[in-house]
């Protein structure tokens, strides 16, 4: 789900750069850190604006100053539960991958509904009924999450096909 | 499931009560049953008003550390658990079986979180990467066996099997260096007709930098058909030690569909080792149908299931760009100078080193480009250097630094460019002077060969002209037809799965049962290879580098693989010699008096078998020819004409007495090798002779029949055989246990009356100690200078030929002293000695031709 959400983000900035234009390096330098960087339970897709740039502070020993800056962003984060719309990457045996923006997803067989079945026909492997539904590489699908778990930078999700109205989408 | 009590209880437990029976539902950390134990306590006694120990009684309850159906409980009220046991058995609705990135991909639960209770983390419960592309989703043993047998019944019903390609040299060969991209741009370029077809891609986040590397990649002749024949007969799979991005970009080089390899491709990335190939990556269950095509043995460890392939070297001196995490390969043997035979042009053995030294042989060359030569030309033996000092303690990133120097060295230096530099600074020097012009020639087919689209001067470096992959695709169509005709014969052996299989409904149900008995393709390539060399007996000699262990070689590791035998020394049993066409060693000779019995081919002929994995006719492989009649055993039937030459009249007359001295222990040598056969006669030997088995077999080669049709040499001077018999007869008692003839070395007394030249000679018979085999070969080079010179000294247009092609046997064994050095000013030094010779000699040659 998409939510407008307001952050802070602290950054150093290097002795080198006091000058008048230090705002346009922290401004620079929080774009480049921040947008489309997955915090783990979340994905910023875009900083709307800066909201405040705090008065720098110089850190002890270091001589390096530190802004805080809050800005609001556009992020995405996924809920299990939610049901979104996926891009395949790859089909293996056990199941398939796909990509939700920034979030791998793996629908494993179990998740599969039974009759799409896995086959390697001219060496592409894909689940397919034989009728109208096939999943293979590059194909859209709608999945449910079943279950979600984050790292730090990379989040893993588990999706479903099995339930009405899931699975590819007709193109 | 069985469910375990935890290793934290206070042991001995009893059981009190149990909650749960068998049918019901559990929850994760629900009571299933409660007990009692007793442990000491530190109380406050009120009458002595101190602390004192007390044993007292807890209860407590036993939880659940999983959740389902209690199946069966194995505990009963008023037990007494001394020790970790197996209380119950639950079923669960998921087993985990199936986890990617950490989460159950059936259940959607997270793997890693841990509870008070958890004894073992649900996430050993899934532990094998058996997917290409991901090293996140993991299967347990279970759900890896169902997937394996699943693919083998796939396999079967196509009727193929599965073939693991290696990238770099074996079906590509890829480069760093911009010179490509300019000559690609330049039809005018000698090297434009070789790399016209020279695909290439940008990685952006790799290389040195991070700024985007333009790759160049070459694929092998023919690689298109391979795949497409290969296709029909295996299911291909990638697998790679470069990284995932450069993978995918080469696989839409070779397969632009995705129709061959389709996402079976791994990478360094998902491998797990960054320094071996495992196909138990791949095939964590069993390996039956899998074939590998591979340049390199040792990182497979030489698998059973591996084809090894001859290295794609098409950028000279570039090598593998992504081999730098891999322990290094054996230099010297695995670089092969050209595929055709040409044993009368001197070959380097190593076409990376091949131009620095030959290009500075060119005496007339500038000195800058001398002084350059070593230093640009030759970035391989810089890296081998490096390696050497890196390879005991190889940090990951120390390598991957290593990588991006290399690469950035590669883009710097460019040694492609350095060397058609090299090239075309040679060819213009032979334009002014025509003595220079042998230079030249000699240079070009160092650098394989001349190109014929452009003028004669404008020699090429590169060439492709590698035809490896049709034999490889033969050999593997091959092991394919012959894994199936088992296939078949097992299948109609076992009746009951035959008839099944008739039945219609079971056709694709093959039992659990026969797919483990299907054939295994291991054992059958192991039958092929094993029989390709079987009763062949190695000796290497001049290949490779002193001071190494020749078992150690991949080159002897491969040969062995395929049932051949090597040794170090030449014996009776060996069968063949494998030396380097330009250097005649000592080993050479001594095979050479061998007679027919000992091929000595140059290393194409081992190569060429090892591909087409057949034993090929040694033919048009041998080499050293001539050696025979140099030496002293002239041979009756040697098929060459080169000999003819040899032992013309002339020549033999500019023999020296010194000469004859030579010859004379070359007879020795000779009379030694055969003494147990020849010596029945002479009193000396007949103690020893015992030990010998095959006197029959020696009596059959040994230089007693060769003896008398020898060369005019030995004819001519017929009267002095008796004398010389009786000499070497003398010497020969003390003498001839020393020999290699593998007899049971007996201990006989050494006579004092041991003559000094016996003593030499002791020292080269001895236990192949190479140093000393040196010392006699530079004395013998130099007798053949001096010969040479002799020789010159005659006018006759026959005799220049015959000693031209001498001289070129002496040069290079005058040269070879150097060479072994094993350092490379050494080598430098050598390289222009023999030049100067060759020189001097062409323009003798031409002052001589112009006389008459």
């Amino acid at each position: 789900m998409f939510f407008v959400k307001t952050l802070e983000h602290r950054i150093p900035l290097h002795p080198s750069y006091f000058a008048s234009d230090a705002q346009q390096h922290i401004l620079a330098k929080l774009y480049a850190d921040k947008e489309g960087s997955n915090t783990g339970t979340e994905l910023i897709i875009a900083i709307i604006d800066v909201e405040d740039i705090s008065e720098p502070k110089v850190v002890p020993g270091t001589g390096q100053a530190e802004y805080d800056v809050s800005y609001r962003a556009i992020v995405w984060r996924p809920f299990k539960g939610e049901v979104v719309d996926a891009l395949v990457t790859n089909v293996v045996s056990t199941g398939f991958f796909a990509d939700v923006g920034g979030m791998k997803v793996f629908v494993s067989k179990s998740m599969i509904p039974p009759q799409l079945k896995y086959t390697v026909d001219g060496s592409t492997p894909s689940f397919t009924d034989n009728a109208e539904q096939t999943v293979e590489r590059n194909s859209q699908v709608r999945i449910r999450i079943k279950g979600i778990r984050s790292e730090i930078g990379a989040m893993f999700a588990i999706g479903s096909i099995r339930e009405d109205y899931l699975g590819p989408l007709l193109q | 499931m069985h469910l375990f009590t935890s290793r934290g209880l206070a042991y001995p437990i009893t059981v009190t009560k149990l909650i749960r029976q068998p049918g019901d539902e559990i929850d994760v950390n629900a009571p299933l049953f409660t007990y009692k134990y007793t442990a000491p306590n530190t109380e406050y006694d009120e009458e002595t008003r101190e602390n004192v120990e007390k044993e007292r009684t807890y209860f407590s309850n036993f939880e659940s550390e999983i959740e389902g159906t209690v199946v069966a409980l194995k505990v009963k009220v008023g037990q007494v658990i001394e020790r970790i046991l197996a209380v119950a058995d639950i079923d669960e609705p998921c087993r985990h079986e199936v986890q990617f990135g950490g989460l159950c991909a059936n259940c959607g639960k997270d793997m890693t979180v841990q509870q008070y209770s958890t004894t073992t983390s649900n996430t050993n419960r899934a532990k094998i990467n058996n997917v290409h592309g991901h090293t996140s989703l993991l299967v347990s043993e279970a759900e890896a066996l169902r997937a394996d047998e699943e693919a083998k019944r796939r396999l079967l019903d196509s009727r193929k099997l599965s073939l693991v390609v290696d990238l770099d040299q074996t079906i590509i060969q890829a480069c760093v260096e911009p010179t490509v991209a300019e000559w690609q741009k330049d039809p005018e370029n000698p090297n434009y007709e070789a790399v016209k077809d020279v695909k290439a891609f940008q990685l952006v986040d790799d290389g040195p930098g991070a700024r985007g590397t333009w790759y160049y990649i070459k694929t092998r002749p023919g690689v298109a058909d391979f795949l497409e024949t290969m296709a029909k007969y295996y299911e291909l799979h990638i697998y790679t030690m470069a990284t995932r991005a450069y993978a995918e970009n080469i696989a839409k080089i070779v397969d632009p569909d995705r129709k061959l390899f389709g996402d079976r491709i791994l990478s360094r990335d998902e491998n797990g080792s960054m320094s071996s190939k495992s196909l138990a990556r791949l095939f964590p269950v069993d390996t039956k149908m899998v074939v590998i095509i591979d340049d390199r043995g040792d990182v497979w460890s030489w698998s059973p299931n591996l084809v090894k392939v001859p290295a794609y070297d098409f950028f000279i001196g570039v090598g593998d760009i992504n081999s730098s995490f891999l322990p290094k390969r054996q230099q010297g043997l695995e670089a092969r100078p050209s595929s055709t035979v040409a044993p009368e042009k001197p070959h380097s053995n190593e076409s990376a080193n091949a131009i620095p030294p030959a290009a500075a042989n060119d005496t007339e060359m500038s000195p800058a480009t001398i002084s350059s030569a070593p230093v640009n030309g030759d970035v391989s033996t810089l890296h081998r250097m490096i390696s050497m000092a890196n390879q005991d303690e190889g940090s990951l990133e120390a390598q991957a630094n290593e990588q991006d120097q290399q690469i950035a060295e590669q883009m710097q230096d460019r040694p492609l460019l350095q060397k058609q530099k090299m090239l075309e600074a040679a060819e213009e020097e032979a334009r002014i002077s025509p003595a220079a012009e042998a230079a030249v020639e000699l240079l070009a087919s160092n650098a394989e060969g001349e190109n014929i689209h452009a003028s004669k001067y404008r020699h090429n470096l590169l060439q492709d002209d590698d035809n490896e992959l049709e034999a490889i695709g033969a050999t593997l169509r091959r092991i394919h037809e012959l894994y199936y005709a088992e296939y078949d014969k097992g299948s109609t052996g076992s009746k009951g799965g035959r008839i099944s299989e008739l039945r219609p409904g079971h056709r694709k149900k093959r039992s659990l049962d026969e797919l483990q008995n299907i054939p295994d393709a291991p054992k059958i390539m192991e039958g092929i290879r094993s029989q390709v060399l079987a009763g062949v007996h190695l000796v290497f000699t001049g290949v490779v580098r002193l001071g190494l262990d020749i078992h150690a070689q991949d080159i002897a590791h491969w040969a062995k693989w395929y049932g051949a035998k090597v040794s170090e020394n030449i014996t009776k049993r060996t069968t063949h010699v494998i030396a380097s066409p330009d250097r005649r060693t000592a080993k050479v000779r001594q095979a050479a008096n061998r007679g027919d019995r000992i091929s000595i081919v140059n290393q194409n002929w081992l190569y060429a078998c090892l591909t087409h994995w057949r034993h090929v006719d040694e033919e048009p492989y041998r080499i050293h020819t001539e050696a025979r009649t140099n030496g002293a055993g002239g041979l009756p039937d040697s098929v060459e004409g080169k000999e003819v030459l040899l032992s013309s009249s002339e020549e033999e007359a500019a023999q020296t007495e010194e000469e004859e001295e030579e010859e004379e222990e070359e007879e020795e040598e000779n009379e030694e090798n055969d003494e147990s056969g020849t010596s029945t006669s002479n009193g000396f030997g007949t103690a020893q002779l015992v030990i010998d088995t095959d006197v029959e077999e020696l009596e059959k080669y040994g230089p007693t029949m060769e003896r008398k049709d020898s060369s005019p040499t030995e004819t001519e001077q017929a009267d002095d055989w008796a004398d010389l018999n009786k000499e070497l007869e003398d010497e020969l008692g003390s003498d001839w246990d020393d020999s290699d003839t593998e007899s049971v070395r007996s201990d006989i007394s050494i006579t004092g009356d041991q003559t000094p030249r016996s003593a030499r000679k002791r020292k080269r018979e001895g236990e192949g100690d190479d140093a000393d085999e040196l010392g006699v070969e530079g004395e013998e080079g130099s007798r053949l200078q001096k010969r040479k010179r002799e020789a010159l000294a005659r006018t006759t247009s026959l005799t220049n030929v015959a000693t031209s092609v001498s001289n070129g046997a002496g040069n290079s064994d005058a040269a070879e002293e150097e060479v072994d050095n094993d350092s490379l000013d050494d080598d430098l030094e050598a390289a222009l000695e023999a030049e100067m010779m060759k020189g001097s000699d062409d323009e003798a040659d031409e002052a001589e031709k112009s006389k008459p």
